[in-house]
């Protein structure tokens, strides 16, 4: 009876669980090289907002040269970068919703005796989403074909650069706190939930806007027009979600992310020197209430200090801890 | 929607807080403010005499500006600090820029380590034992030619800093400027 009591409630909530807020696993920065990225925020279906707050702590452990091969950091060198991120998602229709994600960043940095602790804004993120589907795709059994399609989001980003970059009037390259660019993304999300499994899969292709340059770490040079290269990213995930007694939802998750981007220009020439390349892994806990409206979540993204598992970019490891209110 | 708007408020407010250095990249301007000098003075910026200086390498052998220019056509001083952008630049260097100009003596200014055995660990580590290290001891050499990470100061047989005090970037204006080269 106990059972039979937990399994409809269980089904009950399902609808309410699906989807519960996720944010894209992947997170990355790199101090050195701009960082203060912060990942995108979505909410559920039928949800009116959600308030977002995530605390990053990233380590830095040395990294792929542009051949991929692995390096250590010098001898003596502590690099961590930390951030807080604001995040607020909105529903303007049944279908639409769009969010703002504003890190604040702090670098905290001893390379080999070079100090540096500098803190601001990072780049700030704006999205907008396109739920393709009315209804909520998690189910709990496939009786017929229609239970696996999946929930399918459409989306674009504009990342805007508010954070320290390096054409700003900074001492050296461990103060930055941003990239410096604008950048359009256009986003793919494809997720299924058939309990109590969940996979995840985001595809994301972004484009820099080309800007003028006269200066570069603190020094006015020579202007150039400047660009980075096309970004891509995929993030696939997969989680098991077990039903605590209070009903309370327990889901773990894995996710390997690739993220890449090509050659950036300068004056319309190719400059090989800004392509990278980094893959990871990462695993989360998320623990959300019985009625979904808040959700705590730790993270640890691992990125592999071997030779090939990226290239031209820092080896780092991120903690994370966020918590989700989901305004109904 | 009462909380959107007080959110929009306050990174409004945040953005505006921060304007000097928010403003520079969010309206990004293509003006050439590089300072005027006066030419023949000793300085860091383009047109200048570079400062003279006497380093070590990471075997302990003492460099001098002047008298490394007495046999080369130019001296040129990359700042490392053996990071990925770092390595990604040299090994341009290393790979299609140093074997076209024999006559030019390259430099890695080792600008982080701080201290001889410390910088040699960290040549060999990177595989950079083909490239001499210069290794200052204090910061005083790096804040007088103004450098920062991937600098690339390049020093004519006159001792005049030529074309370039600035990021190697993709290598282009190196090669340009050792190119145009009396």
């Amino acid at each position: 009876m106990v059972a039979l009591r937990f399994s409809l409630r269980a089904i009950l909530l399902a609808g309410i669980a699906c989807g519960s807020s996720f944010t894209s696993p992947e997170s990355w920065a790199a101090s050195c090289c701009g960082g203060g990225s912060s990942s995108s925020l979505i909410m559920p279906k039928f949800s009116r907002a959600v308030m977002n707050l995530s605390v990053d702590m990233e380590n830095y452990n040395g990294f792929w040269n542009s051949q991929g091969d692995y390096r250590p950091d010098p001898k003596d060198s502590d690099l961590n970068q930390y951030r807080i991120n604001l995040g607020y998602a909105h529903r303007f229709a049944s279908r639409w919703q769009g969010s703002v994600i504003l890190p604040y960043v702090w670098n905290n940095n001893d390379y080999t005796g070079l100090i540096s602790n500098t803190r601001g804004l990072g780049d700030t993120t704006l999205n907008l989403w396109y739920e393709t589907f009315d209804k909520i795709t998690c189910v709990w059994k496939v009786r017929q074909w229609a239970d696996l399609k999946p929930a399918v989001y459409l989306g674009g980003s504009l990342t805007v650069p508010t954070g320290i970059s390096r054409f700003d009037n900074v001492a050296n390259s461990f103060d930055i706190t941003g990239r410096g660019f604008y950048r359009l993304d256009a986003n793919l999300l494809v997720e299924k939930t058939i309990y109590p499994w969940n996979a995840l899969l985001l595809l994301s292709y972004g484009k820099y806007l080309e800007r003028n340059v006269n200066r570069d770490y603190g020094n006015y040079v020579e202007p150039t027009r400047r660009q980075l290269g096309d970004r891509m990213l995929a993030t696939l995930s997969g989680g098991y979600t077990y039903f605590l007694e209070s009903m309370d939802t327990l889901t773990f998750t894995l996710a390997f992310s690739h993220l890449q981007e090509d050659d950036g220009r300068i004056d319309g020439r190719p400059d090989p020197s800004t392509r990278m390349e980094k893959n990871s892994l990462a695993g989360t806990v998320a623990w959300s209430t019985m009625d979904r409206d808040w959700i705590f979540k730790g993270t640890l993204s691992h990125a592999v200090p071997r030779n090939d598992w990226g290239e031209n970019f820092p080896v780092t490891n991120v903690l994370s801890f966020e918590v989700s209110h989901v305004l109904r | 929607m009462f909380f959107a708007r007080r959110l929009l408020m306050m990174v409004a407010l945040v953005l505006l807080a921060g304007c000097d250095d928010v403003m520079d990249d969010l309206t990004p301007s293509g003006e050439d403010k590089r300072p005027e000098v006066v030419f023949g003075s000793v300085g860091a910026q383009v047109g200048q005499i570079a400062p003279d200086f006497t380093l070590d390498d990471t075997l302990y052998t003492p460099y001098t500006l002047s008298t490394e220019l007495g046999g080369a056509r130019a001296v040129v001083l990359y700042f490392n600090m053996w990071c990925p952008i770092c390595d990604t630049h040299a090994n341009h260097m290393r790979q299609h820029i140093v074997p076209d100009f024999p006559t030019v003596r390259f430099f890695l200014v080792d600008y982080v380590s701080g201290s001889v055995p410390l910088s040699r660990s960290n040549q060999v580590a990177s595989g950079y034992t083909d490239f001499t290290v210069l290794v200052p001891t204090s910061d005083s050499f790096t804040k007088r030619y103004q450098a920062t990470m991937g600098s690339t100061v390049v020093i004519d047989a006159g001792g005049r800093i030529v074309r370039m005090n600035e990021d190697y970037l993709d290598g282009n204006k190196l090669r340009a400027t050792l190119e145009a080269l009396p």
